[in-house]
């Protein structure tokens, strides 16, 4: 194996810490947090071209070719390509964090990831409910309040067996922490403990983050390479999610 | 030319003939070996392992030693598999043999073929019914042909369930063994899911991390990753 690419086990320990840091409740550690509020939308937004090239960097070629693709428009995201394959590529945002992290409003964050259609049937339309409230003026405890109340009221449910969200993109940037980025499959399930896949144990190649309040449990499978086929380095591979989809 | 020269040049034509001939012969008994296929179950002698402990370390290896430990190890007895340490986890281990795989796959009742793997509780629920059913065809002397068929019928009659969401399985062995032909393979995962279009998980195109198999006649279909170390933590090589 070539020794630049990365140990899984030694990012695998960088996930498992950045994911336990991230959990927390609503709130935030304001005096420590460097983005405390949402930052002016401009900040939030990308040239629609770019994002829809960005957009579909998330998977292989072979999927994203064909993947229908959002981008954030005004109120929302909007459709800028329709799917031929039921996937849908999107950029995520920096509000797709859970809630109470320190980058729930980080302006630079760009999430590529492209879903299938089971779970842009049950993970899509989280992604747009929040992002809605977000676009709305919304603070981060009414948008925790608003996906709760649409759980509560069985607007949004558990995820569709076999939801499967692509984050292959090497332009991913998904926190501030060095180096930016980490390229991964999320599996998604119905809030389940993650001892049941074996995940976040030493040696283990899963990790998993169960989500509030939506009743969603996300396992991450660490990849090798991106989606271009290229392998990942260990400058460019690192804890991340300072993103999930649902909080 | 003298009759010395000529008989030394003779004999040392023999000579390279025959180890020629040692040799061909090798490497088609080595195609016989690799190209062989299996009709009927052999002597079950064949598929036990002598040693019921290295069967459990063996079983153990499908995983990374923080899901082995813990899991539930089932072994193969003369009877079919058999509780050889009782698990905590939920997780359980087993070596399965070769009329697990696939009835398309050659190596389909290969003696040789060891498959270490460790299953989650989801998993274990739904696909361990398979297992001892069609261990207990195989062991019953059934063709091939006789298995895939009572499996269909199986399936059919709901005797046997579907994949359980959450469904994971790990094969992880460095000492997992599939064939002369292929080896050990590689590490990876696999998620079982009643069976659906591969195309919805972007699988199986060039590109693409995901591999798929779709079972037939069970209505299963098999995702796999693969991982880039061995359960033991050293380095798998690259394809």
């Amino acid at each position: 194996m070539n020794e630049r690419l990365v140990s899984k086990a030694a990012w695998g320990n960088l996930v498992l810490i950045f994911l336990l840091s991230a959990a927390g409740g609503m709130r935030a550690q304001e005096n420590k947090n460097p983005y405390p509020n949402m930052a002016p939308v401009a900040q939030y937004r990308m040239d629609r071209n770019a994002e829809i090239a960005m957009a579909r960097t998330a998977a292989p070629e072979s999927i994203s070719k064909d993947a229908g693709v959002m981008v954030l428009g005004q109120k929302n995201y909007e459709t800028a390509v329709e799917s031929k394959n039921g996937f849908v590529c999107l950029v995520g945002r920096s509000w797709l964090a859970p809630f109470g992290t320190a980058e729930f409003w980080n302006p630079k964050n760009r999430s590529p990831e492209c879903l299938n259609p089971q779970a842009v049937q049950s993970m899509l339309p989280y992604t747009l409910k929040t992002a809605g409230m977000v676009l709305a003026g919304f603070s981060q405890t009414q948008i925790h309040d608003g996906i709760k109340a649409a759980v509560d009221s069985k607007e949004l449910g558990a995820p569709v067996v076999g939801s499967l969200i692509y984050m292959m993109s090497k332009e991913g940037y998904l926190t501030d922490k060095v180096p930016h980025n980490l390229d991964h499959l999320m599996y998604d399930l119905p809030s389940m403990d993650g001892a049941a896949w074996g995940a976040n144990l030493p040696g283990v190649p899963i990790f998993f983050r169960r989500l509030d309040p939506a009743p969603i449990t996300e396992f991450y499978v660490v990849m090798t390479e991106w989606s271009d086929g290229t392998p990942v380095e260990a400058a460019t591979q690192a804890a991340s999610p300072s993103h999930t989809h649902s909080n | 030319m003298n009759r010395k020269r000529l008989k030394t040049i003779l004999w040392s034509n023999l000579m390279l003939l025959a180890v020629l001939g040692v040799r061909w012969q090798s490497q088609a008994q080595d195609a016989q070996v690799e190209n062989k296929t299996y009709t009927h179950i052999a002597p079950i002698e064949q598929y036990l392992m002598a040693d019921r402990d290295t069967e459990i370390a063996l079983a153990r290896s499908g995983a990374p030693e923080s899901i082995s430990r813990d899991a539930e190890i089932l072994v193969l007895g003369p009877h079919g598999y058999e509780t050889a340490v009782k698990g905590k986890s939920g997780f359980v281990c087993l070596v399965e043999r070769s009329w697990m795989a696939p009835f398309d796959d050659p190596e389909f009742l290969n003696p040789d073929q060891r498959l270490p793997l460790c299953m989650n509780r989801p998993a274990a629920q739904t696909h361990l019914p398979l297992t001892f059913k069609t261990t207990e065809l195989a062991f019953a002397g059934m063709s091939k042909t006789q298995i895939s068929d009572s499996i269909k019928a199986a399936f059919d009659k709901k005797e046997l369930p579907l994949p359980a969401p959450g469904s994971i399985c790990y094969m992880m062995s460095k000492q997992q063994f599939f064939s002369r032909r292929v080896g050990n393979a590689t590490p990876h995962l696999m998620f079982w899911l009643p069976q659906q279009d591969h195309v919805d998980w972007g699988a199986d195109s060039p590109d693409s991390p995901l591999d798929v198999h779709q079972y037939s006649p069970q209505p299963v279909t098999e995702f796999s990753i693969d991982v880039s170390k061995w359960s033991d933590g050293t380095p798998a090589p690259k394809d």
